[in-house]
């Protein structure tokens, strides 16, 4: 039997701070206790959950579909290389460039897609995705992006001292540097979703995904929201996009992440995590990344099961994460619509369910005992409503 | 003018390949009402049996129908074990799961066979310096012959599959109305399964053709040229085969004209581009495509 407690009482202030340490811990844990490649590593996943956060607020939220994000990715990245290298800007304010730049051109793209449903937009955006690098290498722009070359000499030279982290120098300083810029960056996202996710903005969002006829009727501005919402989930994916830009030091069309296996690799990642959750995203990213370097290691080391199976059995010469996550995303579809974080809450409510305030009580009266049905709402109540049920209206 | 030729001709002959795509990608529509994303890996996973089975000794031809047997029941098998039972959960279920698979066999392939050496492969039709006829001024080469006529073969004959054979008259009546299908007694499921199976089959044909060209198979040979399909597709309205064939040659000429005329602008690097304008001129100017039925939502 679960353990109730009810919503805002001091248990579940309790609960809550347990959480937060545990992933101020873990947050802590990585640059303090871990190598310099590990570090590197979480970036890469700290790029990976901001630009599934931004597909989420569009695909999770909203239902519209897109295969394009790779492109805002690579708008950021590109936007950053032409301001550092071109007009001499200093890194840290190229990301307000980029998330503007990306904001707009997300507006503009999301045009046509108020005009279009399900799988025209997706080939709207599919389209997209395919075009940006060859957009990247045209001629006609080469004296901005370098063409196929790219850009390179981004990265910082000397990392800025930032108050609380003390001077840091070298390879392993900028590691860390990076690392908790991205730790700025992925919390920037993570409250923008948030506060987006838990208002008016975020409801409507639910309201067009499930009905966009009923939203309209109930006074939603259907176009007007999904303009938006595209562009400022557009704007952060740009956020990841800049941010790797510095990492590589680079920005190069042939990076996997602004092709369409990059807007692929987010999107199987989110679902992994959790549709239409917000911490979801965060960990499908983490746990492609711990997929992606356990099996490269495994394929260093020469042992294991990961090893046979493709090294040996299939001589595979590239990482397997890419094959692995898809056939854990074509498991989980049938076993687990709602993700690792949906599946998790489930188990969770096994053991402690958070009883919510009935509506229009004073907040004082925290453990009214509330119908258990209740119970389930806690945050993102249609965890598992793009996957399984997500046209009930047709 | 002989540029004009030209390009007609070199457009005619890429366009004959996105029209198979394309084909394959309406006859899955149609039935199913999903779009495969994974259809243009399937072909290149199909195309890599084809070359195991010619590295191993049979002839290419030969080679070539097991590969379209092999892209029939992964086609069909797809639809069997992972379309059918996702298609009552939910539509965006299918688009997952399709583009799952995507990235599944394009890690598999780019795993197994990415690394040189290359794949190599012969064409299907003579591939000489000297296999070529000459025609309004240009060199019309036998293996770009070879993949138009194809096409046009393999359209005439899913033409009469669709319109003479009692499987064709199943799968027009699915495709109208799966749900009356059922009740007269048309067996859906395997009409579904056989759909995807002649997809899974074009899909076969078509990337070993592309092979043919490249003389090589590679896990991104059919990247671009899906992207081309599904533009096809989009043109000739993404429920009817005819319109896909026309979609295909005409996406294939309007690009190989683009590059030509504007060598500067388009040229090789934007054929893409042009594909992609179209795509989106056609979704805003007439969503259903040039010969597609709009779809009428009651509310």
């Amino acid at each position: 039997m679960a353990v109730r407690v009810p919503q805002n009482s001091i248990g579940h202030w309790v609960i809550r701070a347990l959480w937060v340490a545990a992933v101020a811990a873990f947050v802590l844990y990585i640059p303090t206790r871990t190598e310099t490649g590990t570090i590197g590593d979480m970036t890469v996943a700290i790029e990976f959950a901001i630009a599934a956060i931004s597909l989420n607020l569009v695909l999770g939220y909203t239902g519209i579909i897109s295969l394009g994000h790779s492109a805002f990715f690579g708008v950021g990245m590109f936007t950053t290389a032409v301001m550092v290298d071109r007009y001499g800007w200093s890194q840290g304010w190229t990301f307000f460039i980029a998330f503007a730049v990306a904001f707009i051109v997300g507006c503009l793209v999301s045009l046509p897609a108020l005009r279009l449903t399900g799988i025209y937009l997706a080939l709207v955006t599919l389209a997209l995705a395919v075009l940006f690098p060859t957009l990247m290498k045209w001629n006609k722009l080469e004296w901005l992006t370098g063409g196929s070359r790219g850009i390179t000499g981004i990265g910082y030279e000397d990392v800025p001292t930032w108050p609380l982290l003390g001077e840091l120098k070298g390879r392993d300083g900028r590691a860390v540097f990076l690392y908790w810029l991205g730790i700025v960056l992925l919390v920037v996202t993570y409250a923008i979703a948030r506060g987006i996710v838990k208002s008016r903005a975020g409801r409507s969002l639910v309201a067009i995904r499930d009905n966009e006829i009923a939203a309209s009727v109930m006074g939603v501005h259907t176009a007007r929201t999904k303009t938006l919402i595209f562009g400022i989930s557009a704007g952060m994916c740009a956020l990841a996009g800049s941010l790797s830009a510095i990492r590589l030091d680079a920005a190069n069309p042939d990076v996997p992440t602004v092709t369409l296996i990059g807007s692929i690799t987010f999107l199987l990642m989110m679902i992994l995590g959790g549709t239409a959750t917000l911490w979801g995203p965060i960990i499908g990213a983490l746990l492609f990344v711990v997929i992606d370097t356990r099996t490269r290691e495994a394929g260093a080391s020469g042992t294991g099961v990961i090893n046979k199976v493709f090294n040996d059995w299939m001589n595979f010469t590239t990482s397997p994460a890419g094959f692995i996550l898809a056939v854990i995303i074509l498991v989980m579809i049938f076993v687990a619509p709602f993700g690792v974080v949906g599946l998790l809450r489930r188990l969770a409510s096994k053991l402690v369910v958070i009883v919510p305030r009935p509506a229009g009580t004073p907040a004082a009266a925290g453990d009214v005992l509330a119908p258990a049905a209740a119970a389930e709402v806690v945050e993102g109540a249609g965890a598992d409503a793009v996957v399984v049920s997500g046209d009930a209206n047709d | 003018m002989d540029k004009f030729f030209e390009a007609l001709f070199i457009g005619l002959s890429n366009g004959a390949i996105y029209a198979l795509v394309a084909l394959a990608l309406v006859v899955v529509f149609r039935g199913t009402g999903a779009l495969n994303f994974a259809q243009g890996e399937m072909a290149t996973l199909s195309a890599f049996i084809v070359w195991l089975l010619n590295n191993a000794g049979v002839p290419l031809v030969l080679a070539l129908l097991l590969g379209m047997v092999f892209g029939f029941v992964i086609g069909a098998l797809t639809e069997i074990t992972i379309v059918r039972p996702l298609e009552r959960k939910s539509p965006l279920a299918v688009f997952v799961a399709t583009i799952a698979l995507f990235l599944g066999i394009n890690a598999f392939t780019t795993g197994v066979w990415g690394a040189p050496p290359d794949e190599a492969i012969d064409s299907l039709f003579p591939n000489e310096p000297d296999s070529y006829l000459s025609l309004l001024g240009t060199t019309w080469r036998y293996t770009s012959i070879g993949a138009l006529a194809v096409t046009l073969v393999v359209s005439f004959l899913l033409f009469l599959l669709f319109q003479k054979t009692r499987f064709g008259l199943a799968m027009r009546g699915v495709a109208s109305n799966a749900e009356s299908a059922r009740l007269v007694g048309i067996p859906t499921g395997r009409v579904l399964a056989g759909s995807w199976g002649i997809a899974g089959a074009l899909g076969a044909l078509a990337a070993t053709l592309v092979a043919g060209v490249n003389l090589q198979v590679t896990p991104t040979m059919m990247f671009t040229i899906f992207v081309y399909a599904t533009a096809a597709a989009t043109l000739g309205g993404l429920d009817s085969p005819g319109g896909a064939v026309v979609g295909g040659l005409a996406i294939g000429v309007i690009e190989a004209q683009a590059a030509t005329w504007s060598t500067e602008w388009v040229g090789q690097d934007m054929k893409l581009g042009v594909a992609l304008l179209c795509i989106l001129v056609v979704l805003l100017v007439r969503p259903a495509g040039l010969f597609g039925t709009s779809k009428v939502v009651r509310v």
